[in-house]
């Protein structure tokens, strides 16, 4: 009895650290998710769905309307939500998402402001959340380089 | 109990609850999620194509453009300069002393914003400072700088100055992504000399 008594301190700081590893892998304010996993995510543009597949799918959704603007008309719809991007963290918001049944469709008309915000979301632990492309594929050069034929070093023309 | 039996009990009880511990070696976001939004709505992150044509004809040193498109699509042309870490790579260790540094702004580019704003949000999320993006990334760039053209019949010195950035910048992405990869680095060591010798200095 003595000997257990004696280990009191050892095992009150035991427990206190035991608290403080269960209040921290708790905190739901902190990024837990490997970055590893966005990149992977948007791999072939796996993250991104066109408006003709959005038209398609079976599987129920629901877009988020990230900007301080109306939906387009071809997107309006009563799947829609809007979310200003500056409050998508706020704890009624985070609930709306988490809550939400079916992908989460990110639409911004910035669409820098969407794919930040899908890192932001996909890094938080939502699952299927997707940006919404509203034209053609954004990261493909649309433009052609043309080579100079005649380009030489201004070095051997001096 | 003497105090090394105590000293025991404690270092076995920290040890069980270590391994009890998730272990993640891989690399997660330091910022917190607040934190990350705050900057992401900041929208200070940007440089038009413009100001990315002035770095390139200054050849300015306070700035670092990084590509992070694929190899191959770097290879077919690039931002004179600039270096390639693709983004599919981004976390590779090898990258951390470009990516992780004080001295110099990062700018990123992809073919248009999606992907360089990835890794803005990724380099943010993991605590690298000065992370930029070029907005609307080599669309922006072919369209404003390589296919700019002055129609009127008056220019402002404004205008005349910002025609002359790009004509300056469509030259050197030209010239340069013309040249066979071994010959790009002797470009810019002769282009510096050629400005040494303008500016009075010694071969």
């Amino acid at each position: 009895m003595n000997q257990i008594k004696s280990l009191t301190i050892v095992v009150l700081i035991l427990v206190a650290l035991l608290i403080l590893v269960i209040v921290r892998s708790s905190d739901k304010n902190l990024f837990k998710k490997e970055v590893r996993t966005a990149i992977e995510a948007t791999q072939n543009n796996s993250n991104t769905i066109s408006l003709d597949q959005l038209k398609k799918q079976t599987r129920s959704w629901i877009v988020v309307n990230l900007g301080s603007e109306d939906l387009p008309d071809f997107l309006h719809s009563e799947n829609s939500i809007h979310l200003p991007v500056e409050n998508i963290l706020d704890q009624t918001n985070r609930k709306i998402l988490g809550e939400a049944k079916g992908d989460l469709i990110l639409y911004s008309n910035d669409e820098a402001m969407a794919a930040k915000t899908w890192v932001i979301l996909n890094q938080l632990g939502f699952e299927n959340v997707f940006i919404l492309n509203t034209g053609s594929n954004p990261e493909v050069l649309k433009y052609k380089f043309q080579p100079d034929t005649t380009a030489r070093l201004e070095q051997d023309s001096m | 109990m003497n105090a090394r039996i105590k000293y025991s009990v404690l270092l076995i009880g920290v040890g069980i609850i270590l391994a009890f511990l998730p272990f993640n070696a891989s690399l997660s976001f330091r910022l917190k999620p607040s934190e990350l939004l705050a900057k992401l709505v900041a929208d200070e992150s940007y440089f038009s194509v413009d100001q990315v044509a002035r770095f390139l004809n200054n050849e300015d040193s306070t700035g670092q453009l990084i590509d992070v498109r694929s190899t191959g699509q770097f290879k077919e042309c690039n931002i004179p300069g600039s270096i390639n870490i693709p983004f599919s790579d981004f976390t590779n260790p090898l990258w951390e002393g470009y990516l992780n540094q004080k001295e110099m702004k990062n700018i990123y580019y992809g073919n248009d914003g999606q992907t360089a704003s990835y890794a803005w949000a990724i380099a943010t999320g993991l605590g690298y400072g000065n992370n930029f993006v070029m907005k609307g990334g080599l669309n922006e760039w072919f369209k404003t700088v390589m296919l700019s053209q002055f129609s009127g019949e008056k220019i402002t010195p404004l205008e005349n100055a910002r025609f002359e950035n790009r004509l300056n910048a469509r030259k050197v992405f030209t010239q340069v992504n013309s040249l066979p990869d071994s010959l790009k680095t002797k470009y810019f060591n002769a282009k510096r000399l050629i400005e040494s010798k303008l500016d009075g200095g010694c071969e």
